[in-house]
C-alpha cells in the first residue's frame, strides 16, 4: 500500500451501507476468516477482510472503485463462517450496490431506484406511458394509418405499414392491435440507447478508478492502462461467466448457482428471440405472433419458461435464507425480472386462451417490466452484468492471483 | 499429656501381601508397645477398635501404618490424641512391588547377604512413627491478650467501600480511612462508567455515589476522612492503629528502616550492630520504636489495603514521539476530567474537539508494548472516552483507537462490541510511531495497521493511554510497626503492586492480616473492583476469626501450633527475625524476637534459620524430626556384605510430598532405600537434621520442594529459596568431615510434575551409589 494513506471515514457512507443491506459492517472485527473461508479471493491481498475494515471505517474512496467487490459472487461462505455475524457477504453487495449508484448518471435517478418511497412513479410513469399508447393505437388507428399513408405513402414497396398485425381469423389477438409494435420500438430503442449511454460513461470513470486501485493495493504487476488487451480480457472470461465457474465454487449457498444459470441464459435466448423477430418484421415484413410449432417460438417459450423458474427459485431462496440478507434492491430486481417472465407466458397463455382483453392487460404489465429493466440496467443490481464481466476481465488482465 | 502409645497397622490395599506382617508388628512389640492389625482399618469396624481403646484410656498416642496422611484423615480423626500417619500404602507398597522386589525366601532371611528392601523402609516408617510420638506434644491455641474483632479498611474509593460494606453487612464494625475529603475515590471523578451489569452494551452513571450513600447510612461503619494511617502495630486481632491528619509529622510515624546504602561507613565498609542501630535511631529521630504502641491507638482485627491508584505520569525519551507538550494531547485522564466537565473541548483553543484519535501503545514500531500499568482496563477506557465523543457529536463526531492490545476480558466483550458498532468509532491495531502539530489539527502517523502499511489519521485531540499506577509503588500505605519494614517485601517482582499470589492466594500479602484488593493489587475496573473487595473483606473476616482461636489463617488453615523460643540460649543473631518470610518476628533493641503469633504462617522458617535450634512447634520440633532421622536404619557391612545405602528425603508437604503420594498411587517405582520425612515448608529444613544424617551414616539427603524466584510456588513464599541458599552453605561443613557436596542435593517440583519425581530421586540415588557408601556408616 502507498505510503501515509490519510483515511476520510464517511459517516453517511456508513449508513448507506447499512442501508443498502450491510447493516452489519461494524460487526467485524478483522479476524479474517471471510479471506480464508472465500473460495474465490486471489491469495494476494484476498477480499472481504480488507473491504471489512475499509467499509466500518467508512473509507468510500477505497471501496467504489475497488474490483474486488465484483469478485464477490456473494455465494455467503464467508457470511457462514463469519464468528461475528458480520456477514461479509452481504455488506459487499451493499457496497456494490453503491458503486453502482455512484458510477450511473442522472444521480437522481440512481438515488431513486434504491428508494422504496420512489417504487410508485417508478412504475406508474411507464405504466402511463403504454397506457397512453394503448389508447392511441387502440382508439386512434384509422387516424394514424392515414398519418402513416401521408407520411411514407408506397416507400419500401409499400412495406411500411402502421398495423403489423395478421389478417384473418386465425390471428384474432395481435398484440400490436394493442400497443402499436411502431410504438413499442420507438420507447425501447431510445431506451437501450440512452441505457448503453449511461454504461459507456461509468465504464470510462469504472475502469480508470479499479486500475489505479489495483496500482495503490500492489493487486496487480500492470503500471499503465491498456484498453486493447483489457477488453480481450473481457472476452477471455465470457465462458467462465457463461459456464458459472467462480459462482460453482461457492459451498453456502450453491443452490444459487442453477437459478442464476437460467435466468441468464433465458436472457440470453430471449436477446435472439428478440433479434430474430425485429429482423423478420422490419426486413422480411413477417410479424408475429408466430405459430407455435416455429422454432423461434419453441426458443421463446423454453426462455420464458426458464425465467419464470429461475426467477421464482430466486426469491423462493431469498425467502427462505436466513442467514443472507435481502434489501429493498433485491427484491426490486427480483420483482421485475419475475414479472417480466410471467406477464409474458400470461400473455401468450390469455392469447391461447383467446381472451384478448386478459392478454392485452398482461401484455400491458409486460411492456411495463421491460421497460423497468431495460431502462433502470445501469442503476439497478441488474448492472452487475457489466461491472461484474469488466472486473473479471480486470482481474484476467491485471494478473490478480 | 501421659503418653500411652499403640500402634495400628492396616493390612488391606496390598500392605498386607506385601509385607511380612509378623517381622512389622514386631517393631512396636519389640518397645513393648501394642500393636493392632486389622484388614480394613478405615472401615467403621476399624476404627471402632482404635476409638474402643482410646476410650479405655489404653492410648492417647498413636502410629497408624496405613495410607498417607493426606487421605482418610477425616476418618483417623481423634481429638485429644496425637497421630503419626506412617505411609505404608502409597509410600511402600504401592510404589514398590514384589515383582519388582521378591520376598526373601526362608533360607535366604538372616544369611547376612540377602535382604528385603520393602520390608525395610516399611519398618523403618514404623520406627520413625513411633519416635515421634515420644518427641511431640499436642498443641494448645494461642491466645492474645486483647481482641478486637473490628476490620480496618485503608482507602474510600469503590473498592474500599465496596469492602466495608461486604464487611459491615456480615456484622463486623468497619472503619474507612480515607485520605481525601470526601468518599468516592477516583470514581466519583468519572463522567459515566463501564457497564458492570448485563448486557454490558451502554455507558452507565457512576455507581459510586449510591456506594456513598449506603456506607454513610451503614451504622456499622465508622468514616474517617481527611486521615491517613500513620502505623499499624501489633498482630492480627490486636493491631493498634495510630490515624493523623495528612502531611502531620507525629511521633508514631512509622519508623522506616536504613537504606542499604546508609549501612555502609565511609569506607563501605559494613556497620556493625551498635553503630548501625545508633543511625537507625538517628535516621528516625522523633519517632516512637516499632514495638512502643501508642496509648492512644485503636484496636483493629484486621485491615483490607484499598488504596487504589495514580494516573501514570509520562514523560521521557520514549514518548518523544507523542508530542505530549502540546495542549491538545492529553492523557486518558485527563481526558475524563474534561469529559465530565460538559462537551469534549480543545484545551487549546476551546473549539470543538470532533475527531478523537486514541493511542493505546508508545512502542513506536520497534515493539508492541503498552504504555506502563495499562492493560483491560485502559482498553476499556479508551473505547468508553471514544463513546464520550459520539455522545457529544453525535452527527460526525469521530474516535480513532490505535491498540497494540485491546482487552476486554469476560462478559466486556458485549462492552467491545457494542462500541465498535458505533458508526463513529474506528478501530485499528497499530503502531502510533508520530504525532505532528499543524496549525489546526494533530496529525498522527500509525504503522501496521489493519488498513496497511501507514496511515496518517487528523485529530483534533489525541488522547494517550496512561496506566493505572498502584498506590503502594510510591509509599507503604501500610506503615506497619515491623522490624521487617512498614511496606510490602518483594514488590517488585508484581510491578509495585501490593503482592500477592494471584493464582494460589488472591488478597493475600505477605503480611498476615492484611488483604489487598482492588487497583493496588491490579489495574481493574469497578466491576472487578467491587468483587475484589468481597474477597478482601471475607478474607480479613477469615483473619479475624482465625486468629481469634489460636489458628493460623492460610495456608496451614485451622492449624494451633504457633513458633515457641527457649530465650535462654537465644544468641541475638536476628536471623529468624530476618528470614521470616512474613515480617512475623520483631526483634527488641538487644535483638531478642518478640513472636506475634497471630501474624505467623506457621511454616517454621524461624526453626530451619535458627542456629541455636531454640524455636520449635508443639509438634513439629527439631528434636521430633531429628530423631525420626535417628531411627532410620543404615545397615552397614556388620550386617551384610553389601548393605543397600540409605537416603533421608525431607519433602515439602503442599506440593512435593502430594507428588510423591501420586507416584504411589500410579505405582511408579523409584529406589526403595529413600526414607522421606514430610516437612512443613522447605524452609523448616534445619541444617541440623542433614549433619545428624550424615553422621549417622545416611548416604545422601535431597530435598524437594515447590519452585522459587519471581514466579514462586513457594507456599510460603522465602521458604524453598532459603533452603537452597542454606544448602549450598553446608557444603563447606561436609568437606571438613570429608564428605562430597554431591551427598547434598536440593530439587523443586510443582505438584502436577509427580511424573518427573522418580527421575529426581534415582537421578540423585545413582550419583551418591557412584561416590560409594558413606564413611561413616557403622560408627
Amino acid at each position: 500500500m502507498s505510503a501515509n494513506y490519510i483515511p476520510q471515514p464517511d459517516l453517511g457512507f456508513i449508513a448507506e451501507i447499512k442501508g443498502l443491506g450491510g447493516e452489519t459492517l461494524k460487526k467485524c472485527y478483522q479476524c479474517a476468516t471471510c479471506s480464508v473461508a472465500c473460495p474465490i479471493a486471489p491469495e494476494n491481498s484476498p477480499f472481504p477482510r480488507k473491504e471489512m475494515i475499509a467499509a466500518s471505517w467508512g473509507l468510500k474512496d477505497k471501496l467504489i472503485g475497488n474490483a474486488d467487490i465484483w469478485l464477490c459472487h456473494q455465494c455467503g461462505d464467508c457470511t457462514d463462517m463469519c464468528p461475528r455475524g458480520a456477514a461479509p457477504g452481504d455488506v459487499l453487495a451493499a457496497i456494490r450496490s453503491a458503486a453502482i449508484t455512484e458510477y450511473a448518471t442522472p444521480k437522481a435517478l440512481a438515488k431513486a431506484i434504491n428508494d422504496p418511497s420512489k417504487l410508485p412513479l417508478l412504475l406508474g410513469i411507464p405504466a402511463a406511458w403504454f397506457a397512453l399508447l394503448a389508447i392511441i393505437t387502440t382508439a386512434f388507428g384509422g387516424i394514424m394509418e392515414k398519418i402513416f399513408h401521408a407520411l411514407f405513402g408506397d416507400a419500401l414497396g409499400g412495406r411500411l405499414h402502421w398495423s403489423h398485425a395478421h389478417e384473418g381469423a386465425e390471428h384474432v389477438i395481435a398484440h400490436s392491435n394493442f400497443v402499436s409494435t411502431w410504438f413499442v420500438d420507438m420507447t425501447f430503442v431510445p431506451t437501450a440507447i440512452f441505457a448503453t449511454v449511461v454504461f459507456f460513461l461509468a465504464l470510462k470513470r469504472f475502469i480508470v478508478d479499479i486500475h489505479d486501485n489495483a496500482v495503490l493495493e500492489g493487486k496487480t504487476d500492470k503500471t499503465s492502462l491498456d484498453y486493447k488487451a483489457l477488453l480481450q480480457s473481457v472476452i477471455n472470461v465470457i465462458p467462465m461467466v457463461l459456464k458459472h465457474d467462480k459462482f460453482n465454487q461457492c459451498e453456502a449457498n450453491k443452490d444459487r448457482s442453477t437459478p442464476h444459470m437460467m435466468v441468464l441464459f433465458a436472457f440470453i435466448g430471449l436477446f435472439i428471440v428478440t433479434a430474430v423477430c425485429g429482423i423478420m418484421l422490419y426486413v422480411g415484413g413477417y410479424a408475429g405472433p408466430y405459430p407455435q410449432l416455429n422454432p423461434i417460438k419453441w426458443l421463446a417459450n423454453i426462455a420464458g419458461v426458464s425465467l419464470v423458474i429461475g426467477s421464482g427459485m430466486m426469491i423462493k431462496n431469498r425467502l427462505t435464507n436466513k442467514t443472507q440478507v435481502t434489501a429493498y434492491k433485491d427484491w426490486f430486481i427480483l420483482g421485475i425480472v419475475f414479472a417480466l417472465g410471467l406477464s409474458g407466458m400470461l400473455t401468450e397463455m390469455a392469447r391461447l386462451a383467446e381472451i384478448a382483453w386478459l392478454s392485452y392487460f398482461f401484455y400491458w404489465i409486460h411492456l411495463i417490466a421491460i421497460f423497468e429493466l431495460f431502462a433502470f440496467l445501469p442503476f439497478s443490481k441488474m448492472a452487475h452484468i457489466v461491472y461484474r464481466t469488466v472486473a473479471m476481465g480486470y482481474a484476467d488482465y491485471a494478473n490478480r492471483k | 499429656m501421659d503418653k500411652k502409645y499403640g500402634v495400628y497397622i492396616c493390612t488391606g490395599c496390598g500392605i498386607g501381601e506385601t509385607l511380612d506382617m509378623e517381622a512389622l508388628t514386631g517393631v512396636p512389640g519389640d518397645e513393648g508397645i501394642n500393636c493392632t492389625t486389622h484388614p480394613f482399618l478405615c472401615s467403621k469396624a476399624g476404627v471402632e477398635i482404635i476409638q474402643k481403646d482410646i476410650d479405655e484410656g489404653k492410648v492417647n498416642a498413636m502410629v497408624i501404618g496405613a495410607c498417607s496422611r493426606r487421605v482418610n484423615f477425616d476418618v483417623f480423626n481423634f481429638p485429644g490424641c496425637i497421630i503419626e500417619r506412617a505411609n505404608l500404602r502409597e509410600g511402600v507398597v504401592w510404589p514398590h512391588s514384589r515383582e519388582t522386589y521378591p520376598a526373601l525366601a526362608e533360607d535366604q532371611k538372616d544369611d547376612g547377604e540377602h535382604f528385603d528392601r520393602i520390608q525395610m523402609k516399611a519398618q523403618d516408617y514404623i520406627k520413625m512413627g513411633m519416635i515421634r510420638l515420644e518427641k511431640v506434644k499436642l498443641p494448645e491455641p494461642y491466645q492474645t491478650q486483647s481482641f478486637s474483632k473490628k476490620v480496618l479498611v485503608i482507602g474510600g474509593g469503590v473498592t474500599g467501600m465496596s469492602a466495608a460494606l461486604d464487611a459491615a453487612k456480615a456484622g463486623y464494625e468497619v472503619t474507612i480511612v480515607e485520605k481525601a475529603a470526601s468518599l468516592g475515590g477516583y470514581a466519583a471523578k468519572l463522567r459515566s462508567q463501564m457497564p458492570v451489569r448485563s448486557p454490558f452494551e451502554t455507558l452507565q452513571a457512576p455507581v459510586v455515589e449510591a456506594l456513598v450513600q449506603e456506607v454513610e447510612g451503614n451504622a456499622n461503619i465508622d468514616v474517617r476522612t481527611n486521615s491517613l494511617v500513620a502505623r499499624i502495630a501489633g498482630q492480627p486481632g490486636e493491631f493498634t492503629v495510630t490515624m493523623k491528619k495528612p502531611g502531620e509529622k507525629i511521633p508514631f510515624d512509622v519508623p522506616f528502616p536504613l537504606p542499604p546504602e546508609e549501612l555502609v561507613d565511609e569506607n563501605g565498609k559494613e556497620l556493625d550492630a551498635d553503630a548501625a542501630h545508633e543511625k537507625y535511631l538517628k535516621f528516625n529521630e522523633g519517632r516512637e520504636d516499632i514495638l512502643s504502641l501508642d496509648p492512644n491507638g485503636e484496636l483493629y482485627g484486621a485491615v483490607v489495603l484499598a488504596a487504589g491508584w495514580r494516573p501514570d505520569v509520562l514523560e521521557g525519551e520514549a514518548y518523544k514521539h507523542l508530542a505530549l507538550d502540546n495542549p491538545d494531547v492529553v492523557t486518558n485522564d485527563e481526558f475524563e476530567m474534561i469529559a465530565a466537565k460538559g462537551k469534549i473541548l480543545r484545551p487549546s483553543n476551546g473549539k470543538e474537539a470532533k475527531t478523537v484519535l486514541f493511542i493505546q501503545s508508545a512502542g513506536k514500531d520497534e515493539d508492541d508494548s503498552d504504555f506502563e500499568y495499562t492493560g483491560s482496563v485502559t482498553s476499556m477506557v479508551a473505547l468508553k472516552q471514544a463513546r464520550y465523543v459520539r455522545e457529544d457529536y453525535p452527527a460526525d463526531g469521530k474516535a480513532y483507537v490505535i491498540y497494540q492490545h485491546m482487552r476486554t476480558p469476560g462478559l466486556q466483550e458485549y462492552f467491545y462490541k457494542a462500541m465498535q458498532q458505533d458508526d463513529g468509532i474506528f478501530l485499528t491495531k497499530g503502531a502510533v510511531t508520530d504525532v505532528t502539530a499543524t496549525s489546526s489539527e494533530l496529525m498522527v502517523t500509525a504503522k501496521n495497521t489493519l488498513l496497511g502499511d501507514s496511515l496518517v489519521l487528523k485529530a483534533d485531540m489525541v488522547v494517550v493511554a496512561s496506566g493505572m499506577v498502584p498506590a503502594t509503588k510510591d509509599n507503604p500505605v501500610i506503615n506497619l510497626a515491623y522490624r521487617q519494614g512498614p511496606g510490602f517485601r518483594d514488590n517488585d517482582i508484581f510491578g509495585q503492586y501490593a503482592d500477592s499470589n494471584y493464582i494460589c492466594f488472591p488478597y493475600e500479602t505477605q503480611r498476615t492480616g492484611i488483604y489487598a484488593a482492588g487497583t493496588v493489587r491490579r489495574a481493574m475496573t469497578i466491576e472487578e473492583s467491587m468483587e475484589d473487595a468481597a474477597g478482601a473483606a471475607l478474607k480479613a473476616i477469615q483473619c479475624i476469626e482465625s486468629a481469634n482461636r489460636g489458628m493460623a489463617v492460610h495456608p496451614r488453615s485451622g492449624d494451633t501450633t504457633f513458633p515457641d523460643f527457649f530465650f535462654q540460649r537465644c544468641t541475638q543473631c536476628k536471623r529468624c527475625t530476618v528470614e521470616c518470610p512474613f515480617g512475623a518476628l520483631d526483634d527488641d533493641a538487644r535483638g531478642t524476637p518478640k513472636a506475634n503469633p497471630t501474624r505467623c504462617r506457621r511454616c517454621g522458617t524461624c526453626m530451619g534459620a535458627c542456629p541455636e535450634r531454640i524455636i520449635s512447634f508443639a509438634d513439629y520440633t527439631i528434636d521430633s524430626i531429628g530423631s525420626q532421622v535417628k531411627a532410620i536404619s543404615v545397615p552397614s557391612e556388620d550386617d551384610y556384605s553389601e548393605p543397600p545405602l540409605r537416603f533421608l528425603a525431607l519433602v515439602c508437604e503442599n506440593d512435593a510430598l502430594p507428588a510423591l503420594d501420586m507416584v504411589g498411587m500410579n505405582r511408579v517405582d523409584y529406589s526403595p532405600d529413600v526414607r522421606v520425612i514430610p516437612v512443613r515448608c522447605l524452609g523448616s529444613v534445619n541444617t541440623i537434621w542433614i549433619k545428624d544424617a550424615l553422621a549417622q551414616g545416611i548416604d545422601g539427603v535431597i530435598l524437594i520442594g515447590c519452585k522459587h524466584g519471581d514466579d514462586y510456588q513457594c507456599h510460603f513464599v522465602k521458604g524453598s529459596e532459603l533452603a537452597q541458599i542454606r544448602v549450598k552453605k553446608i557444603g563447606d561443613a561436609l568437606a571438613s568431615l570429608a564428605l562430597e557436596e554431591e551427598r547434598v542435593a536440593f530439587a523443586e517440583v510443582a505438584i502436577d510434575e509427580y511424573d518427573k519425581l522418580p527421575q529426581i530421586i534415582n537421578d540423585f540415588v545413582e550419583e551418591v551409589d557412584a561416590l560409594g557408601p558413606n564413611p561413616f556408616k557403622g560408627f
